[in-house]
């Protein structure tokens, strides 16, 4: 079938993940807290920005939401250079697609290219070596509604209806999310785009105040999580200097 | 029997005529750049003639159809996969066309058993600055030209120089200018173009008894408004301006509508 572009690198000689054992006492760098909410106007997509191998942090500053069109986002927890490769790999399937067959690729239609990445990454997440969880969220223009999905290790894809959360800090903020969209003033899909935000400031920090790989903010540094948006419009990132205003006004005065 | 050099040139040579007889029905593409980034404008019957090949690259080609839908896939394979294996910047339109498609187009041209490439292509790179965008074009032999500022396709060599010497003089600053230059540009082609038909494909008859084309705007213009019964007016741009990697839009209806020069916006209708 024409414009298969994973099929295009496969036939070129490309193997995706190298199934391998874990060396003995080898820390593989892992990736941490990233969730997905679905708001008033679309879907709210965050996460941390610490990567770790074991008990060290290897960086303070790694972006994990991933925008792969101007409709659709990535957010990955786990080895991050599967899932870097895997973000390129989506990224030039999805042009190529909208490139060689002048049509956009359909929503469903990019949900099924990540299963098939993460069904071929197999051998290498079940032998440690590249497990990655992701969530993708996109703008579905043919339902008219911003989606989140989330997926497990071998592949298999969940629709989230409210809400998603990946990585070694989401089961801390996964109770507070059903807590707060059942018996909290508001459900999370009436909340404004603010109220969005505050509310991811909020449960990354918690994931980061109880999981030791998810890094928190850090104000000294002007270190804030990544939050996008996604709308009928596309994604946008919220700055830094507006998460900050946030932050300080909503979240950093109860620490 | 082409074993002789001589019978092998003069095969080559007819082949040439051949080729050169295709295009003189097709419609002309013209290339423009502005501050907002690059036009590309042709007039079509149904098929599209304008694509995008990657985030900086526009292609434009006149032409048989099925040869053309060739390379652009051939582009577009080659594009990808490059920048995918090293990155976006190195997918650049000169390294396409010079170590891609034209040693292909050449071969097909010069092996006389087989069928050549019926195509005239026209590549347009927008640069990271203003003022650095560039044209690439090849025709069926594989010769390619880089330009810079504007660029045409058009069935003779003889016609294309026409529609440089109009092209020239002319500065372009906002896009309403690009659309307009273009479409008077491809009006001087397109006329030159049926005329060198008209008078039996002589190119020195191109230009008519008064040796000079026709470049009054009024003239242009009822010529496109002509045309427009039969074919419409195809844009697309390479915009500076869009938000993410891919810089390629094409211009619909309502956008062409404020863009067109005002006798020929009421005719888009």
């Amino acid at each position: 079938m024409q414009g298969d572009f994973y099929q295009l690198l496969k036939d070129q000689g490309y193997v995706l993940g190298m199934p391998g054992q874990a060396g003995v006492g080898q820390t593989l760098t892992t990736a941490t807290t990233i969730l997905a909410f679905k708001y008033r106007h679309g879907v709210l997509v965050a996460g941390d920005r610490r990567a770790t191998a074991g008990n060290m942090v290897m960086y303070d500053r790694t972006d994990k939401v991933l925008e792969i069109d101007r409709h659709s986002v990535m957010a990955i927890a786990g080895v991050p250079a599967t899932a870097y490769e895997m973000v390129r790999i989506l990224e030039h399937s999805f042009k190529y697609y909208r490139r060689t067959q002048l049509q956009e690729l359909s929503f469903e239609g990019k949900l099924r290219a990540l299963s098939k990445l993460l069904k071929e990454n197999v051998p290498a997440a079940l032998a440690g070596t590249g497990a990655v969880v992701p969530i993708f969220a996109g703008y579905d223009a043919e339902q008219e509604a911003a989606k989140i999905y989330f997926y497990d290790i071998l592949g298999a894809e969940f629709e989230g209806a409210e809400y998603a959360v990946s990585g070694s800090g989401s089961p801390t903020i996964r109770g507070i999310l059903h807590y707060v969209n059942t018996w909290g003033e508001q459900p999370l899909s009436a909340m404004s785009e603010e109220q969005a935000a505050v509310q991811a400031l909020r449960l990354l920090t918690c994931a980061a105040e109880f999981d030791s790989a998810t890094g928190g903010v850090n104000r000294e540094a002007g270190l804030y999580p990544v939050v996008k948006l996604i709308t009928s419009d596309g994604v946008t990132a919220m700055s830094d200097p507006h998460l900050r205003s946030l932050f300080e006004s909503n979240v950093s005065k109860g620490l | 029997m082409y074993e002789e050099p001589y019978r092998w040139v003069e095969a080559v040579g007819n082949r040439r005529q051949y080729l050169d007889a295709q295009f003189a029905q097709g419609s002309p593409v013209v290339g423009v750049a502005c501050e907002q980034g690059i036009l590309l404008m042709t007039m079509s019957k149904g098929t599209p003639k304008l694509y995008e090949i990657y985030d900086r690259l526009a292609f434009g080609g006149m032409g048989h159809p099925a040869d053309l839908e060739k390379l652009r896939f051939t582009l577009l394979e080659m594009a990808h996969v490059e920048g995918f294996n090293r990155s976006a910047s190195d997918v650049t339109g000169s390294r396409l066309v010079k170590y891609g498609i034209a040693p292909v187009v050449k071969q097909a041209f010069e092996e006389v058993f087989k069928a050549p490439f019926i195509v005239k292509i026209m590549l347009a790179e927008l640069s990271q600055k203003v003022g650095k965008d560039g044209f690439l074009t090849i025709t069926y032999d594989g010769v390619f030209e880089e330009k810079s500022r504007y660029a045409v396709l058009a069935a003779s060599a003889s016609v294309e120089q026409q529609m440089m010497e109009y092209l020239r003089p002319q500065s372009c600053v906002s896009l309403k200018d690009a659309v307009d230059l273009a479409i008077h540009t491809w009006a001087v082609g397109d006329r030159a173009q049926r005329h060198t038909d008209e008078t039996g494909g002589d190119p020195k008859d191109a230009r008519g008894s008064s040796d000079q084309p026709v470049t009054d705007s009024p003239t242009l213009m009822t010529h496109v408004r002509q045309c427009m019964q039969e074919k419409s007016i195809e844009c697309a741009l390479l915009d500076r301006h869009v938000p993410g990697t891919s810089k390629y839009r094409t211009l619909g209806a309502g956008e062409l509508e404020t863009l067109l020069p005002k006798d020929l916006s009421s005719a888009l209708t």
